[in-house]
């Protein structure tokens, strides 16, 4: 088998190892076995044509006919010739399942089943880069380019994740693409010749070549660099710096789930949840009570101009108990009731916050590692995740009556609790909003109750998961109470806001409606009823929930006696409206009509990361700072070669000679040494050396073993100067060779000008890329460096061996061999 | 007459002077030998660099023409030796014969005792005789019978040799190649030339319209305007280290001698005069290095099995050996770090 045949099968291997990232998107593994199979066939078809000596565009032409072939077979209309030959409905029908995949890709979360349209999106795209690799390395024999190609199957799995990709892909793509690099050059320097080691022996079958070997090392470092300078680096989501950070102060329920697909990002993936039609499982939840409000997780406290964010829960572990609000005399109001449930999350559902009932009292099943937050009322904790957790706690159910929360008092200005809850970004479209929905309340319920039922169908608002700006910033805040349209997490954070407007303490709290299943009396919550609400704080009664999403668009929302449903017609004095509740099914709704959850995510990022606001200016302060840092570093050969030009243009500028230099006297013998003629020879001295370095940048090779008149001479050939710069040219190598080597130095102020023009004429005939690198990156200033890199590293290694050898001379072990001789 | 010694040749020229006289030497050999401008100035360089010229290539190519037209263009004592295997010593030096009307012995001078010596075939001599030409050229004089008889200025010998003809020649001995300031070859003329050739020659030899354009003492004022070049420290430099790399080159078995470094830069002075300037370059060093080193120089019998030619040995020296630089050293120049081979063998590649 010659090289380009082995090299062509390796190129396959390494596009299969380059695919593995997609594991990370499939459910399953058919669209492995339909890679390997297009993959295999497009490198059979290349490999015969190479063996029947096809030219190169018949290789290309036969591995895309055979790609061809492959994927209609494979995802056949029915109407093929033979299953095999497409036809016109073929590509009619992959048409159609480009239109299935696209909307696959908006309806689907990761993992993905195996549908069609996905799978026949991913055969092609693997065999396309197939094609690619294998004709960038086999017939182009450019290897590295290929790692374009890979490059691309690998941003698929990290557009779609909303924050970190599992790492393992990348290494067994890495390890492809290096295995082809590999490869390729093992086949070039089998071509050149035999392997060598080091002492100049042929190299053995059974033993690496040195090379190969240094080869492998600088691999392995390269990936593991790749693999472990993110983890290094903060602001990458799973940024190690910011683990240790967390567990050095204890931030835990961030939000950001560290488990597998089944996480949720308070409101970061709380859209995304939602949007995902698939429907997976998350918590079974058992309650002696009958009719449950939501099972509550987390909570998002902090409002600035970033939107609505969770503070760090802080709080004393489980086992030390919690404290009965009943006894607490500022949430004692209402009446009270205590029920028992049983929680079994499932393996698809890994958070560091537990979803419990509010509030509990009593939490078993749950190790030290949690805790409990009295303020946020969330059960949290900085060490584990709720994944496959099975626990059971006693919880109190409130019941207020409107009545009774007409009785709340305003707390204090100076209270902890209203100066922390009701701080607000300025807005006065808001402001003016509120002042205009709360005159004439007098009580604080009332003023809440205003603001709760100005988000009724009546005032125009809708439910869509199309939200307009997913952000969930005060902009987009604000944006909604104009557009009126939103789902959950605006209707939540939007009234907790004009709540807070109001001077009265209100948050955002997170967790699951009670579902659309019921299995007995266990209610079975899956991504899709995830949700979001709003707590005011009532003095004397505590923090109380406000649910200000239209109950018909969410499955399994309740209502409560103290806030009816807005757009309830029939009777305002229902206490619920459970899961059978017309039209509750709101699912359809998101599934048809939504964009890719990746984008709501993507976007709402920052507004989930543990330190807020200031965190996300951080992160984005410093990839600025490092992107100016890249840009200037990468200007610095450019600055230093125009440094460098500007002091030997003043060199070279003249000064005015006030005495004219005469012609050497007849038959003088000795070189004529004035000032003049000596600011003459460096002169030319200058603008020699700047011409050799404009002849480097410009890549005109140089040879030491020429004299400034040849080299002038080489350079209006090899260049192609004509006219005034090849007369610019050979003026400045006279310059400089009689400079050198006559008693007498050219004398004139041409030189500067003459440089120029030899840049400009240089300039002129120099393709692009090279007339760039001379600008930006001058290999003259470049290789000067290396040398003095060279040269500094040589004189190191002298010292150290010169210091090597002073300590062996001291050393006790040579004095003890020269005592036992 | 007092002849001229080689110490006082007489004041040198101003440019203007020198480029006129020489120019019209050049052209005068130039209407005999035609399509060689090169190899003609080269021979005038010789001469104004003190030196002797050895015309090496096949028969027919012009060498003795070459020879006669240089002595013709210059109206001094010419004298040509047609060196046969039974040419004597004596017949080169001259020799000392009795007189009977003075009851002594008188010295006859022999060839040598002219201006110009053309010797045709040099090597067809036995090196008996060719010996006796080692004194005259070195060192200017003859020593006959244990009196020394100084030679006048200038003194040229130029001398052909065939080179493909071995039977019945006795190759020089090293002493005497080394002795010959340039070995140039003539090389075939173009056919333009040729064609120019065949018109002029059909009807006369123009070897015999030729008139002197030039005497002694004019040669005499050209050498010394030649001694007054400029050979930078640098220029100088760079000759040593091309003569020296010719005895370091591990092709070649006997390199080049001093006096070779001697010759080399003077007649580089030469040539600069002729193209009008009045200092040394590189470029005169580069271009001279084959004819006034290559005939020197012997190479190994590895060389020489290789078919190794000491010119393309010398071309090669040329070739990779770096320009001395006074000034700090350049960052391209990467050979100057020191050799590169030895490094790469250092490294066990």
């Amino acid at each position: 088998m010659t090289g380009r045949r082995r090299l062509g099968l390796v190129a396959a291997a390494a596009t299969l190892l380059a695919a593995a990232p997609l594991s990370a998107i499939f459910d399953t593994w058919t669209w492995l076995l339909q890679c390997i199979l297009a993959v295999g066939l497009v490198a059979g078809a290349a490999v015969l044509a190479r063996t029947l000596r096809f030219p190169t565009w018949a290789q290309i032409a036969g591995m895309i006919l055979v790609l061809l072939l492959t994927l209609t077979w494979m995802f056949p209309s029915g109407e093929e010739l033979l299953a095999l030959l497409p036809t016109p409905s073929t590509f009619n029908h992959f048409g159609e399942l480009f239109t299935e995949a696209g909307n696959d890709t908006r309806s689907y979360g990761v993992p993905v089943p195996d549908r069609d349209g996905l799978l026949f999106l991913a055969a092609l795209g693997i065999g396309s880069v197939a094609i690619a690799v294998d004709v960038l390395t086999v017939i182009a024999r450019r290897p590295a380019l290929a790692g374009l190609p890979m490059l691309a199957i690998y941003s698929v799995p990290v557009a779609v994740y909303v924050d970190s990709v599992p790492v393992v892909p990348f290494i067994v793509g890495a390890v492809g693409f290096l295995w082809l690099l590999v490869a390729d050059n093992v086949d070039r320097v089998r071509r050149f010749g035999r392997r060598f080691t080091g002492d100049g022996r042929d190299v053995d079958v059974w033993e690496p070549s040195p090379l190969a070997a240094a080869g492998r090392r600088l691999a392995m470092i390269g990936v593991a660099a790749a693999v472990l300078l993110p983890l290094i680096v903060p602001g990458l989501d799973t940024g190690l710096l910011n683990r240790l950070t967390q567990v050095g102060t204890g931030v835990g329920g961030n939000g950001t789930g560290t488990g597998g697909n089944g996480r949720i990002n308070l409101f970061a993936s709380l859209t995304g949840q939602l949007n995902q039609s698939k429907t997976t499982d998350f918590v079974r939840v058992r309650t002696t009570e009958r009719d449950p409000f939501y099972l509550r997780f987390g909570v998002a406290d902090v409002l600035s101009a970033d939107g609505f964010s969770n503070r760090t829960p802080t709080g004393r572990p489980l086992s030390r108990g919690i404290d009965d609000p009943r006894r607490n005399d500022r949430t004692d109001g209402g009446s009270y009731q205590q029920y028992h449930a049983e929680v079994e999350v499932t393996d698809d559902f890994g958070q560091t916050l537990a979803p419990v009932y509010s509030l509990p009292v009593d939490v078993d099943g749950l190790d030290g590692a949690w805790s409990y937050d009295p303020n946020s009322q969330v059960v949290f904790s900085n060490r584990t995740t709720t994944k496959g957790q099975k626990y059971s706690f006693d919880y109190i159910r409130a019941k207020y009556t409107p009545g009774e929360l007409r009785r709340s008092e305003p707390l204090a200005e100076d209270d902890p609790i209203r100066t922390q809850y009701t701080s607000v970004p300025d807005d006065p479209k808001v402001e003016a909003l509120v002042a205009a929905r709360i005159k004439g309340e007098d009580t604080q319920y009332d003023k809440v109750m205003a603001l709760y039922r100005y988000f009724s169908r009546e005032n125009g608002f809708s439910y869509s998961l199309q939200a307009a700006d997913p952000t969930g910033g005060a902009s987009a805040i604000s944006a909604f109470l104009e557009n009126k349209t939103g789902y959950c997490q605006q209707y939540a954070a939007a009234l907790a806001w004009m709540v807070r407007e109001a001077g009265i303490p209100a948050r955002v709290a997170f967790g699951f409606t009670r579902g659309s299943t019921r299995d007995g009396d266990t209610y079975v919550l899956t991504n899709r009823n995830a949700h979001a609400w709003t707590e005011v704080y009532l003095d004397g009664y505590g923090w109380i929930p406000f649910d200000a999403t239209p109950a018909a668009a969410v499955v399994g929302s309740s209502r409560s006696e103290w806030a009816p449903d807005n757009d309830r017609v029939e009777t305002p004095t229902a206490t619920s409206s459970s899961s059978s509740a017309p039209g509750a099914d709101a699912s359809s709704g998101p599934d048809s009509n939504d964009r890719a959850d990746r984008d709501l995510g993507a976007g709402a990022l920052d507004n989930a990361g543990a330190p807020p606001s200031s965190g996300a200016s951080a992160t984005g302060l410093i990839v600025a700072g490092s992107a100016a840092l890249v840009i200037a570093l990468l200007l610095v050969p450019a600055l230093r070669r125009i440094l460098v030009r500007r002091r030997r243009h003043a060199a070279t500028t003249p000064v005015r000679v006030t005495a004219a230099a005469g012609p050497a006297p007849p038959g003088a013998r000795d070189v004529t040494v004035t000032t003049e003629s000596a600011r003459a020879r460096e002169d030319a001295h200058a603008a020699w050396d700047e011409l050799v370095d404009t002849m480097v940048d410009y890549r005109v090779p140089v040879d030491p073993t020429e004299t400034p008149r040849h080299t002038a001479r080489r350079l209006i050939r090899e260049a192609e100067l004509e006219g005034t710069p090849a007369d610019a040219a050979t003026l400045l190598g006279q310059a400089e060779e009689r400079a050198r080597y006559a008693r007498t130095p050219l004398q004139g102020d041409g030189l500067a000008s003459a440089l120029t023009q030899v840049r400009r004429g240089l300039a002129h005939t120099a393709p692009r890329g090279t007339r760039l690198a001379a600008v930006l990156l001058p290999p003259s200033v470049i290789l000067r460096w290396r040398m003095g890199l060279g040269d500094a590293s040589a004189r190191w290694m002298g010292t150290l061996s010169r210091g090597r050898d002073v300590l062996v001379r001291f050393s006790p072990r040579r004095l003890l061999a020269n005592r036992s001789r | 007459m007092t002849t001229p010694t080689w110490d006082e040749p007489g004041g040198p020229l101003q440019g203007d002077e020198f480029r006129a006289a020489s120019e019209a030497i050049i052209a005068n050999i130039e209407q005999v030998i035609e399509g060689k401008s090169a190899t003609v100035r080269l021979a005038l360089a010789v001469m104004l660099a003190e030196g002797h010229l050895l015309i090496e290539d096949v028969p027919g190519v012009g060498k003795t023409k070459l020879a006669k037209a240089l002595a013709r263009s210059i109206d001094c004592s010419v004298r040509r030796i047609q060196f046969t295997p039974d040419l004597l010593p004596s017949d080169v030096t001259g020799v000392s014969v009795y007189n009977q009307e003075t009851r002594d012995f008188e010295f006859k001078p022999g060839a040598v005792f002219a201006n110009l010596v053309v010797g045709d075939e040099i090597n067809r001599a036995s090196p008996k005789t060719q010996s006796a030409l080692l004194e005259c050229m070195e060192e200017r004089q003859v020593t006959v019978d244990g009196t020394t008889y100084e030679l006048q200025a200038p003194f040229m010998v130029i001398a052909t040799q065939n080179p493909i003809e071995m039977e019945g020649t006795y190759p020089l001995p090293e002493a005497q190649r080394d002795r010959f300031t340039a070995r140039i070859a003539m090389g075939y003329p173009d056919p333009r030339a040729e064609l120019a050739m065949l018109g002029g020659h059909g009807a006369v030899d123009p070897l015999n319209k030729l008139r002197a354009v030039a005497d002694a003492a004019l040669v005499r004022r050209l050498i010394a305007t030649v001694r007054d070049v400029h050979a930078a420290d640098a220029v100088q430099q760079y000759a040593i280290a091309l003569v020296t790399a010719t005895r370091e080159a591990p092709e070649i078995r006997l390199g080049a001698s001093p006096r070779s470094t001697l010759q080399l830069v003077r007649t580089a002075k030469a040539v600069a005069a002729l193209e009008g300037r009045d200092y040394v370059l590189p470029d005169d060093l580069q271009a001279l290095a084959v004819p006034v080193l290559a005939h020197r120089i012997i190479p190994t019998a590895d060389a020489q099995l290789n078919r190794r030619t000491t010119d393309a040995i010398v071309a090669e020296i040329v070739h990779r050996l770096p320009l001395p630089h006074d000034r700090s050293r350049s960052p391209y120049d990467t050979r100057a770090t020191g050799d590169g081979r030895a490094q790469y063998e250092s490294r066990g590649l």
